[in-house]
């Protein structure tokens, strides 16, 4: 998974939700077909709503969530659209 | 045949803006703090604008708070600063300019009242703010320098990136009132060295109601409101989606090339109204150095008011002074600033243009003016 070339990271520390989903969705509409954006989030409430408000939509998948030292989370999405 | 020629007052909103705002009323109605998909669907509208705002000044989305307005977002600089400092800190110093619009003019006055003080830099004859007496009137309590982007009367741009070196060099905060000119040219908060910038949406064919302050990450600035945690808690109250969405569309539209052919026509207008009539005198300055949309005549032995009324009769709208003040007879504090007389202010009217205004009206309008100042 370190391996994995990581195209995009969006650090959403400090931010609330649903403004989370918001940012990271339209991040993702603007990358290609099998690039790979990073998101770090918030322990709490942002990593609950978040991964749900990603896989709503059928064209990104999670491919990885880990937690960090420090609490927040890393969040791995992929871009699948045809 | 309407001819809306009152630009620098408001404008019509873009149809493709309208479309934007009716489906966010209408379908995507969610409110934008709720964590379900029709939330989710608000916040991206909101948060989508918010881009589009932050890449046209060249800041951080973070940087941007959506307010009601010019207005609001002036009171929300001025007051947020100094409520952050307070009295207490010593740090009771203003420093803005005899032209400001009202919405700066009035908190300065209303700060005055408890305790602050305001100085007043005086502007040339064409409205441009005296440099080397803002770096004079520089204290150790100043705490801010505000001075607007574009004059809405006479269209003055004022020199932001000369005025912003000054105030980081003193380490004061820099505000820009940027109501007028905000998309009209180009404002760069990092080129322009400055740290609040008020925006606004209905000058720019976008919805009145909404617009932005531009906060520097770092600068502490204390909330007018309290409440639900919207904004980062900077201004709470529910996200007005529609609105928001709205400012974002009617900004990404906005062009260079617009600006350009408004510039032109403008310079058209004014070197045939000059040509055809040897008692019309601009007021403000040319070119460049000019808000792309405005123009403001001095109709020597005619009153504006005259003017108006007949232009008006005419389906011609204009402006006598600037359009907060029109209800009210008191000449106007810009013109009077400049070096014009009672007499002299109450004989200017303010044109202002759009991407919509076409050469045939403003050859109406030139031959319509000729008239009426011939017949009076």
């Amino acid at each position: 998974m370190n391996k994995m070339e990581i195209n995009e990271t969006l650090d959403l520390k400090g931010v609330p939700c649903p403004q989370n989903s918001a940012r990271t969705l339209i991040k993702l509409a603007g990358m290609d077909k099998g690039e790979i954006l990073q998101v770090i989030l918030d322990d709490g409430e942002p990593i609950e709503n978040v991964p749900p408000s990603i896989e709503d939509e059928d064209e990104y998948k999670i491919v990885s969530t880990e937690q960090n030292s420090d609490g927040s989370w890393r969040l791995v999405i992929r871009v699948e659209r045809s | 045949m309407e001819i809306y020629l009152d630009n620098n007052a408001t404008t019509k909103v873009d149809p493709s803006v309208i479309d934007v705002i009716i489906s966010y009323l209408r379908e995507n109605y969610g409110n934008a703090s709720s964590i379900h998909k029709s939330g989710v669907r608000s916040s991206i509208a909101v948060e989508k604008a918010r881009k589009i705002i932050a890449d046209k000044i060249g800041c951080l989305c973070s940087e941007i708070y959506f307010t009601s307005g010019g207005t609001e977002s002036n009171n929300f600089a001025i007051k947020g600063v100094a409520n952050t400092l307070g009295l207490k800190s010593g740090k009771n110093h203003i420093i803005t300019s005899s032209i400001e619009h009202p919405s700066i003019l009035e908190v300065c006055r209303y700060l005055q009242t408890v305790g602050y003080k305001v100085t007043y830099i005086p502007v040339d004859k064409n409205g441009f703010v005296n440099i080397e007496e803002i770096a004079k009137n520089i204290n150790e309590n100043t705490f801010i320098v505000s001075i607007m982007h574009a004059n809405n009367e006479i269209g003055t741009i004022e020199p932001l990136e000369e005025i912003g070196k000054i105030c980081r060099k003193r380490k004061v905060l820099f505000h820009t009132d940027a109501c007028q000119s905000f998309t009209k040219t180009l404002l760069d908060v990092n080129k322009h060295n400055i740290d609040l910038a008020t925006l606004n949406s209905h000058k720019v064919h976008g919805p009145k109601g909404i617009g932005a302050l531009y906060i520097r990450k770092g600068v502490r600035v204390t909330p007018l409101l309290n409440g639900g945690g919207q904004e980062s808690d900077m201004r709470p109250g529910t996200y007005n989606t529609p609105l928001i969405a709205g400012f974002g569309k009617a900004v990404e539209i906005a062009s260079e090339n617009d600006s350009k052919k408004i510039a032109s026509l403008r310079d058209y207008f004014i070197d045939k109204i000059i040509c055809k009539n040897n008692g019309i005198v601009l007021n403000g300055p040319t070119g460049d150095e000019r808000l792309c949309n405005n123009i403001n005549i001095l109709v020597k032995n005619l009153s504006g008011k005259k003017l108006f009324r007949e232009l008006n009769k005419r389906n011609i709208f204009i402006s006598t002074g600037s359009a907060c003040s029109s209800t009210v007879l008191t000449p106007s504090h810009v013109l009077l600033s400049i070096g014009c007389s009672e007499e002299e202010s109450h004989s200017s009217v303010r044109i202002s243009l759009s991407k919509w205004t076409t050469k045939e009206e403003l050859e109406i309008t030139v031959n319509a003016i000729e008239e009426i100042s011939k017949s009076s």
